[in-house]
Parts: structure tokens; sequence; C-alpha cells
């Protein structure tokens, strides 16, 4: 029994990470370490205070925090720290909600094991979800003036202000990410049918064709640190995904089958909510979200809550209700926890019944 | 000289502090090396982007890693 349970781990390593180390999630680390180096962070969120629309405000978080991190260890910081710097609270919930549910790391891998159909809907929920979530959080806590924003310590809140307007980005650093995503899509969408090796093959001249313009258009100091950044996501997720992967092949194997088509198989509310409660206690390090959602669809999950696991499974976790508690205040933790919830289900419903 | 690395208690922020031990040790400095990773104090101190260094209560470094390099740039006396 722990023989068999142990294999089934080893199986799905293979399946979802052997087969997809080289074509996905090499170019996807390098493309995030890309994000982080090249795109100026500090430039967002200069115009992010800045902006006093709140349409806008919510337009930059949403698409902001597609750049801003792509590990959820990073993310509680910037949003409480926007929030406290006087951003405004819809924006900063935001980011809490976007960064983990919807990041270039987790896109790509979910694109690559459960198909573009599902990263579309994803990305499409997380943003609704984000715009919905923004305003309920606006309505509910804006007060007439802007929260008192906490006192600062030092003279080190003043300097930052001015050095902060910086470039986004710059054009050479825009061709180098368009190439790098290239290189992430094309092996996946130009060889959809052949064999693994045709693969590989696009992969490798796609990575020489990245290298040699990054070689030519950027000094070696920021390629270095480009380097770097994509080293420190391999080191951080690659072990969690690891682990994740394992867990999800013996959690499969432990799974009666009936179980799961009768508990999440169809495209209930019922079904949908189950899945985003599942998603919203349990805590997913980035990218497993998508081995587990393809799991549990093989076992007969429907694919409406399967879009409301992926999104709540990464986005919110029992840690993470705790610490936004913490850092935000209970009671907005509770507005935010319980919103996600009735989002994701009625996102998950949705999509089961009109999108599949 | 007082040195704290602002993080939330993750890997990155350790490995900060690691290469600023370091640092400190290689240029024999008297610095009180602190790591603050409470959240709220974070953000009393503008800083959004973890890890960050901050040298006597000003922040000089944010949002990575920083090289050996460029903290014994900030941390050599002038």
């Amino acid at each position: 029994m722990l023989w068999e349970l142990i294999r089934a781990g080893l199986i799905a390593l293979q399946d979802y990470i052997a087969l997809h180390v080289v074509t996905c999630l090499i170019p996807a680390f390098l493309l995030a370490g890309a994000m982080v180096t090249f795109v100026s962070k500090e430039t967002i969120i200069y115009y992010l205070g800045a902006t006093a629309q709140k349409l806008k405000a919510f337009a930059l978080a949403a698409g902001g925090s597609f750049f801003v991190a792509a590990c959820s260890c990073t993310v509680i910081p910037v949003s409480s720290g926007l929030y406290y710097a006087g951003a405004a609270i819809g924006a900063a919930f935001i980011i809490l909600w976007v960064a983990p549910a919807a990041n270039i790391l987790a896109l790509t891998y979910t694109g690559a094991i459960l198909g573009s159909t599902m990263v579309f809907v994803r990305i499409i929920a997380a943003l609704v979800m984000a715009f919905v979530v923004g305003w309920v959080m606006t309505v509910v806590f804006s007060s007439p003036s802007p929260p008192a924003p906490l006192p600062s310590e030092g003279e080190g809140s003043r300097r930052g202000e001015g050095a902060d307007r910086r470039k986004l980005i710059g054009r050479a650093d825009v061709t180098l990410l368009v190439l790098l995503v290239i290189s992430l899509l094309a092996p996946n969408y130009l060889v959809q049918k052949g064999p693994y090796w045709a693969k590989v093959f696009v992969w490798a001249i796609a990575t020489v064709i990245v290298f040699s313009y990054a070689f030519w258009a950027k000094p070696k100091e920021e390629l270095k640190r480009w380097m770097g950044e994509t080293w420190w996501f391999v080191r951080l997720i690659f072990p969690l995904l690891l682990a994740g992967v394992f867990v999800v092949g013996v959690i499969g194997k432990l799974l009666p089958e009936e179980w799961v088509r009768s508990a999440l198989g169809g495209s209930s509310l019922g079904a949908s909510f189950l899945a985003t409660i599942l998603g919203s206690v349990s805590y997913f390090a980035t990218m497993t979200e998508a081995p587990f959602v393809d799991t549990l669809m093989k076992l007969g999950m429907g694919p409406g809550p399967a879009v409301a696991l992926l999104l709540t499974g990464p986005g919110l976790s029992l840690p993470n209700w705790l610490a936004i508690a913490r850092v935000f205040g209970i009671k907005k933790a509770i507005v935010y926890v319980v919103t996600i919830i009735i989002l994701g289900t009625l996102v998950g419903w949705f999509a089961g019944n009109f999108i599949f | 000289m007082k040195i704290e690395i602002l993080g939330s208690g993750c890997p990155k922020c350790f490995e900060t502090e690691r290469r600023v031990q370091k640092v400190v040790q290689e240029l024999g400095l008297h610095a009180e090396v602190i790591h603050v990773s409470d959240m709220m104090e974070i953000a009393r101190r503008r800083v959004v982007f973890t890890p960050a260094v901050a040298i006597d209560g000003e922040v000089k470094i944010s949002g990575h890693v920083p090289t050996e390099d460029e903290l014994k740039a900030i941390l050599s006396p002038r």
C-alpha cells in the first residue's frame, strides 16, 4: 500500500515536472526573473500612489501586480506597505488578490498542463474578481478622509519620492521580454502534436535567439542580476513544486473517484462552493494548484469548480487569512475573505455553465 | 551603527541577513544587526518591497537581495 502511494507520487513527478522542465519551467522562470529585474516596480507603485481616479488605480494595480510579485511571501508587505503609504484600499487588496491568483509562473504552468482555454478563463476571472473586490473594499471601508497613514519614522520616507519617478521599462527590455514570451509559447504551440524532441528543438532555437539578443543589447551587470533573480525563483519555488506534485500524486491515488465525482462533479453552485472553500482554506504553493486541479479533473471534477479551485487555491489560505488580519485588521480580512469566497463560487458556477 | 534587515521572514531576507553579517565581519564594523519582520513596522518605514536594508534608520536597499559589493559600498565608513 505504502509502496503504491510512493509510486503514484513518483509518477506524478514524472508527468508534471520532468515533461515540463525544458519547454515550460525553464522559460517561465527566466521570464519571471526578467520581469523582476527589468520592469521598474518602483515606477508602478509611484503611479499607483499618484493616481486619484479609482478606476485607473484599479486597472494599474491589477495590471501591475502581474509584474510585481510572483512569490506569495512578498505580496503582503507590498500591499500593506502601499495601503499605509496612502494608496486606496481597493488598489491594495487588488494587488493582494491578483499577484498570487494570476502571476506569470502559475499562468504558464496552468497553460502547459490544463490548456489555453483554462488559462484564458483564469486570467479573465482573476481580473473580474479583482475589480469587484476592489470595489467592495472601497464601498465598505472608504472613509471621508483617507485612512490615516502611519506616521513614518526617520527621513527615509521622504527620500524615495523623487527617486521613484524612473522610466517604467526600457525599449531593449521590452524586446527581451517579448522574445522570452515567444520562447515560452513557441515550443508548446508550434509543435502541438509532434514528438517531444521537436518541442525541445524549437525551445533550443528560441532560447539561443533570446540569449544572443540579451548579450547584444544588455550590459553584463544587468544580465547577472537577471540570472540571479531567476535562480531565486528556482530556489524558492522548485522544491515546493516538487513536494507539492508528489503530494498531489499521492492524494490522487487515495481519493475515491465516486467521492470526487459526487462532491465536485458537474457545475452546480454547491460543487463550486465546495471547491472554493477547499481552495480558500488550504495552502497551495504557487504552481502546485495546476497539477492538483488536473488530478481532480481526471477523477471527475467539473471544469467550473476547477476554475474556482485554480483561483482560490494559491490566492487564499488559512495562514494567509491570519497574516491579512494582522496587518489590515480583522474586519477588513473578514470582508475580503467572504467576498472572495462568494465571488469564487459564482465565477466557478458561471464558467462551468456558460463557458465550458 | 545600526543595520536593520526588513523582511517578512522569507528566504530572501535570511540570505540578505547572512550577507550583511559577512560584510560587517569583513569590514570589521561595530554594528548591531537586527531583523525586523513585523509587517506594521515595515509599513511604518514606507518599505514596499522586501527585503530591505536600513542603516541607522535610513532605507538604503529595497526589493532585492543585495550583492556583497553593494553592501560594501554602503557600509564602508565614509
